[in-house]
């Protein structure tokens, strides 16, 4: 039984009245009864409404309406954005709705992106690049359960894939690093993290990232907005002028490389040893959780 | 310890306890009066369900868009090993180019820990970095402190990096309030210097608890990182918490400890809600403000915006002229009542010796408003208008 | 707050009602102001979420910014709130008057009124700062443009923002603030900035005492607050999803549509009762007869308004970032003597503003008791008139020998004091030799000076006395009446300054 659009309209008032009462005397418990109900009101809602405009979906797709852009994808991303952001947010919804074959798969797409930076990165570095070089990237959400699937994956039959998206392992414990990812097919050196190696990493990905914009014949507002960033965060990088120059990231960053590259191999190499010795194939590539394998007596 | 423990699990009934944190601790010691608090604080008491419960729900809470925007500029800061925090470490602070290490002491071993387990692997790393020279490591992210409060543990989260910097510790607290031209919003900044000085003690007592290092390796500058303008880019500053630490240091000794207050209050006392299986308080509501009201408190405007009690314990001061704010109680000579002043200054009460002065005081600041105004002072009080009027006469 | 201020809310306490501290207004309150009651998102520097503004009650203006953490939405918004503003100030351009400079005879042109802004409160008036600061710096052309209008509304936003810390002028006025002037509530100044229960302190409904309209007032379900920040718990519970559902309806201009009505009707219920009691507040305060005063400085805030005006004009720079070291002092100077001005000008005007001073011993009331009017010194040419009063009060004195004062019934004129000794049964014999305001000669005209018998009041706080329609010295021309300060030019990195 549908109830008219006013009762709906009323209950809808009655229970966000209701939620916050509750959720302002701290009672969880009820704050979440009743959220419940006040999304299945809503709902409800939705539904009458187009039950009374039975007219389907029109209206424009793509891009951007007069005085309307809207951001893109990426929330949170940091400052410099501006108008370009309207364009780039019309460019992928353009791609989109032109039903362009963006339609690889995210690990795929995960993959590229790690092959360009070539070292362990972040998630957020993984979709910036993707986005300034590879076109469209999947939305963060997507990534989260990324290397529990590759681990389930792996596990039910080794070696299966050409690749596996995989972790990257702490030097002392051996254990996963936080939201670090990493590619099945670099060798274990590369796959562990010293104490100077997300550092170490930062700088590597700067010059990778550098030499990628040098390649590409128009690189997009995205990658130049990157680029600009690792030079801001490299001493020596930014140079005078308000567009930073890929040359003097690739010199400033290897710089910088050269004052930490032994400490860091050193303890990589060390790290990567042990792996080999003490960890089985499943473990080297997603992380040791149950044992823990200190480093020294000092653990 | 143990009846301690227990004692205050009956004070607090069968809801799991909720933990301090440095904003309560600096709560804490901004009002060291309050026994109703201490109490509360110290037995992990839900102060919102209390309050709710007892007819006097506080709007107290946390816009998800704070949080989130906080969440996103930590991470942001901290991103690729701590990139833009480098950044701003050695532009502003001189921070040595190989001084780059990183260390999550939150999330270790492929998962997140318990507290004591991040705490302990806190010290171990803390204090050999804190004894060592070289490869001693720069930034620890997300450490696990603990303090003694009113003669019990409590773990502290700084949400922040304790870094080595010219062979100090500086304890780091990234905040998304922005600074605008070099200002920030002035109560913001104090609450975080507050709160950082909570963490450089609690710093400085692991490093005299694991006597890797003096106290002192801790610095008393604390490196606040905040949005510059409406931008999302980072800017640091130094803040000294010198003044802060003394003021803490203090409240923190004289915090009766909780089994003094204790003694003072009978066995039996619990603020518990009686719920039942689906959650539903069924303790008389009055029963509990009777319960509640055992145990003093000391109200203030302040409490308005720090403790989830404040409005039962501002209905209970109804008629106090501390209500009205410590300024005003002064102005009144700190008379303690509003019926022994207003009596005060019409002539209707004889002051005692100690409030001549202030009478005087009143009575001429009476005087004065009538003639000042057109009608005189208006209507005088009706009989039994007022609740309280038998503290008439009450000394101060 | 002083022991007059703390009885008055004593008396609120006992009374239920707020109680009147002031016997006359004393600000200005425009016959059309515009009233301004924004809303910010939780968590940044400054992203409108919601305006309500417009220069009639029952119309106003609803802006609503349904991805307020997206730049050009930002912008929109500034733009409508750029047209809007600028419409409102070409209604004060089109009517001037003309006003003497000095006794000299000469005449200067001035718009015959000043733009009011209204918001609710002292959180309104930060609004109106950042807004300002956000949208002054940036440009009309370029990689970054906005329109046009919306550096004029920032540099006009910033301007108001600046004259609002001087006490003394009513162009921006934040109504708790205004309100707390005149009454005295029951409720300490912390709970006094909330807008709806000062104002039902001041003005309860029928039936309720002060009391239980403000504990009322503090239910953000039935009295959303007056902003710019808004509850939690409509932020956790409603908003975040109307935000959420009008980002998810991109492309789809039916559900888009659809999304944004349902946000604008949630945020139109948060923000209409503040902007009733806006104008309530501005009837209240209507209410009150204007102190003597209040006109003087009202011209003073349309002398600011005309150069500024004309400042930007002649394509005039917007405000630096930070007033340079001489620039600050000079501004600071500049507010204390403001502050001092209008402390003294409120006390002359109103007898309750000048308890306080008689209370504190720095004034006093009472009757002349003795009169030299003929008392002349000095000898030959430089003989001079100077008249001696002897005034009983039962105030208590503590001004010492040789101060100047001033009587709010004769501001033109001095009156020094010569001695003030104790006379039995509390009272005090002050006597006092005058100056000024009696003419030329050795007589002093009928009723210059005061005769025996007459109830008279001298207070050490006194104006500055100025000639009306004076404008202040050049070097001391404040940077908000447009200069001349150091001449600023923004720098590119100003236009570009990044958003979050």
């Amino acid at each position: 039984m549908a109830d008219s659009l006013e009762d709906l309209e009323r209950r809808i008032d009655e229970l966000r009245v209701a939620v916050r009462q509750a959720s302002m005397a701290g009672d969880r418990a009820a704050a979440r009864d009743l959220r419940k109900k006040l999304r299945d009101a809503e709902g409800e809602w939705d539904a009458a409404l187009e039950r009374l405009a039975p007219a389907g979906r029109a209206g424009a797709q793509g891009a951007g309406r007069d005085g309307q852009p809207r951001e893109s994808s990426q929330a949170g991303e940091a400052g410099g954005e501006d108008g370009a952001v309207a364009q780039e947010g019309a460019a992928t919804r353009e791609r989109a709705a032109a039903g362009d074959a963006r339609l690889l798969p995210i690990r795929e797409q995960v993959h590229q992106a790690l092959t360009l930076l070539g070292v362990p990165s972040g998630q957020r570095l993984v979709l910036t690049v993707h986005e300034a070089f590879l076109g469209a990237a999947p939305p963060a959400a997507r990534l989260t359960s990324l290397r529990r699937d590759e681990e389930r994956s792996f596990r039910s039959a080794p070696y299966a894939r050409p690749y596996y998206l995989c972790a990257a392992l702490t030097y002392d414990l051996l254990a996963p690093a936080r939201g670090i990812l990493a590619v099945s097919t670099w060798p274990m050196d590369r796959r562990v993290i010293g104490p100077l190696s997300p550092r170490v990493n930062y700088l590597t990905a700067a010059i990778r990232v550098a030499e990628a914009t040098l390649r590409v014949p128009a690189p997009t507002p995205a990658a130049l907005r990157l680029l600009w960033r690792f030079a801001a965060n490299i001493p020596g990088a930014a140079g005078t002028g308000r567009a930073a120059k890929p040359e003097l990231v690739v010199k400033a960053a290897g710089a910088e490389l050269d004052v930490h590259r032994e400490a860091d191999e050193a303890h990589r190499s060390a790290a990567a040893d042990r792996a080999r010795a003490q960890l089985d194939d499943a473990e080297q590539l997603f992380g040791s959780r149950l044992r823990v394998f200190p480093r020294s007596a000092t653990g | 310890m143990h009846t301690t423990e227990a004692r205050l699990d009956r004070i607090r009934g069968f809801a799991p306890p909720r933990p301090h944190n440095a904003r309560t601790i600096a709560a804490l010691t901004s009002n060291p009066g309050c026994a109703r608090r201490a109490i509360m604080d110290a037995a992990g008491v839900d102060k919102a369900r209390v309050a709710a419960h007892a007819g006097f729900r506080a709007p107290f809470g946390q816009s998800q868009f704070a949080i989130t925007r906080g969440n996103a500029f930590e991470a942001q800061v901290k991103a690729d090993g701590c990139a833009e925090l480098l950044r701003l470490l050695r532009e502003q602070l001189h921070l040595p180019i190989p001084e780059v290490s990183y260390d999550d002491l939150e999330y270790f071993g492929g998962e997140r820990r318990s507290h004591e387990a991040r705490h302990a692997r806190t010290r171990a790393l803390l204090g050999r970095a804190a004894a060592s020279g070289d490869d001693a490591g720069t930034m620890f992210d997300h450490p696990m402190l603990t303090l003694e409060v009113g003669g019990r543990r409590v773990y502290l989260e700084p949400d922040l990096i304790a870094f080595r910097l010219r062979d100090r510790f500086h304890v780091v607290e990234i905040k998304s309030f922005a600074v605008i031209d070099g200002q920030a919003d002035g109560g913001k900044v104090a609450a975080a210097v507050i709160q950082s000085a909570v963490y450089v003690l609690a710093l400085r007592q692991l490093m005299e608890a694991t006597a890797a290092a003096p106290p002192d390796i801790v610095a008393d500058e604390v490196i606040l990182v905040c949005p510059e303008n409406f931008s999302n880019r980072p800017v640091a500053a130094l803040l000294d918490v010198r003044k802060e630490l003394t003021v803490l240091q203090r409240q923190l000794a004289r915090l009766e400890r909780i089994e003094d207050l204790l003694d003072t209050l009978p066995a039996d006392l619990t603020f518990d809600l009686e719920a039942d299986e689906a959650g539903v308080p069924r303790r008389p509501p009055g029963e509990l403000a009777e319960a509640i009201r055992v145990v003093p408190a000391r109200y203030a405007p302040e409490c308005l915006s720090s403790c989830e009690m404040c409005f039962f314990c501002r209905d209970e001061a109804q008629g106090e002229t501390g209500a009205l704010g410590r300024d005003v109680r002064d102005d009144l000579g700190c008379v303690e009542y509003v019926p022994t002043a207003l009596a005060l200054a019409r002539g209707e009460a004889e002051p005692s010796p100690e409030q001549a002065e202030a009478a005087a005081v009143l009575r001429l600041a009476c005087r004065l408003r009538s003639e000042s105004l057109p009608g005189g002072e208006g209507p005088p009080p009706a009989a039994g208008r007022w609740p309280g009027e038998e503290a008439l006469g009450e000394a101060v | 707050m002083s022991t007059m201020t703390a009885l008055a809310r004593a008396l609120a306490v006992e009374q239920g009602v707020a109680q009147p501290i002031a016997t006359v207004r004393h600000v200005h309150i425009s016959d059309r102001p515009l009233v301004f009651v924004p809303l910010a998102l939780a968590g940044e520097a400054n992203a409108p979420l919601a305006a309500m503004v417009g220069d009639d009650r029952s119309d106003p203006h609803l802006l609503v910014v349904a991805q307020p953490r997206n730049r050009d939405q930002r912008f929109a918004f500034a733009a409508e709130l750029a047209r809007i503003f600028v419409l409102y100030l070409e209604l004060f351009f089109g009517a001037e008057e003309t006003v003497p400079v000095g006794r000299g005879g000469e005449q200067r042109t001035r718009y015959a009124d000043a733009p009011q802004l209204l918001v609710p409160n002292q959180g309104g008036i930060e609004f109106v700062a950042l807004l300002g600061r956000s949208t002054r710096f940036r440009r009309a052309e370029g990689e970054w443009a906005v329109d046009p209008a919306v550096p004029v509304l920032g540099q006009w936003l910033s301007w108001l923002a600046g004259r609002a810390e001087n006490p003394a002028s009513s162009m921006l006025l934040a109504m708790t603030g205004a309100l707390a002037r005149h009454w005295a509530s029951g409720q300490s100044a912390v709970e006094d900035q909330n807008l709806a229960a000062l104002a039902g302190w001041i003005d309860p409904p029928e039936g309720m005492t002060g009391q239980q309209a403000a504990a009322a007032a503090e239910d953000p379900l039935t009295w959303p607050p007056a902003g710019p920040a808004t509850d939690p718990t409509f932020d956790n519970e409603v908003l975040a999803r109307l935000i959420e559902n009008a980002a998810r309806a991109e492309g789809d201009e039916r559900a888009e549509r659809r999304a944004l009505r349902a946000l604008t009707e949630a945020l139109r219920g948060q923000i209409e009762p503040a902007w009733r009691l806006v104008w309530k507040s501005a009837d209240l305060l209507r209410a009150l007869p204007p102190g003597e005063h209040v006109a003087r400085r009202w011209d003073d805030d349309k002398d600011a308004f005309s150069l500024y005006a004309a400042y930007l004009r002649e394509g005039g720079a917007p405000q630096p970032r930070r007033d340079s070291a001489v620039t600050a002092a000079r501004r600071l100077a500049w507010l204390e003597r403001e502050t001092v001005r209008y402390a003294a000008q409120r006390a002359h005007d109103d007898p309750l503003v000048m308890a306080e001073q008689r209370l504190a011993g720095e004034a006093f009331a009472g009757q002349v008791i003795a009169a030299e009017p003929g008392r002349v010194v000095g000898s030959g040419r430089g003989r001079k008139l100077r008249p001696l009063i002897t005034v009983a009060t039962t105030d208590p004195v503590a001004i010492e020998e040789g101060t100047r004062l001033v009587s709010p019934s004769r501001p033109g004129q001095n009156a020094v004091l010569v001695s003030a000794a104790p006379a039995g049964e509390g009272l005090t014999e002050a006597v006092l030799e005058l100056s000024g305001g009696m003419g030329y000669g050795l007589i002093a005209p009928t009723g210059t000076i005061p005769e025996v018998g007459e109830q008279v009041c001298f207070a050490t706080l006194a104006d500055d006395w100025q000639p009306h329609g004076e404008l202040p010295l050049p070097e001391d021309t404040p940077w908000t009446h447009g200069g001349p300060p150091v001449p600023y030019q923004p720098a590119d990195e100003d236009v570009t300054e990044a958003w979050s």
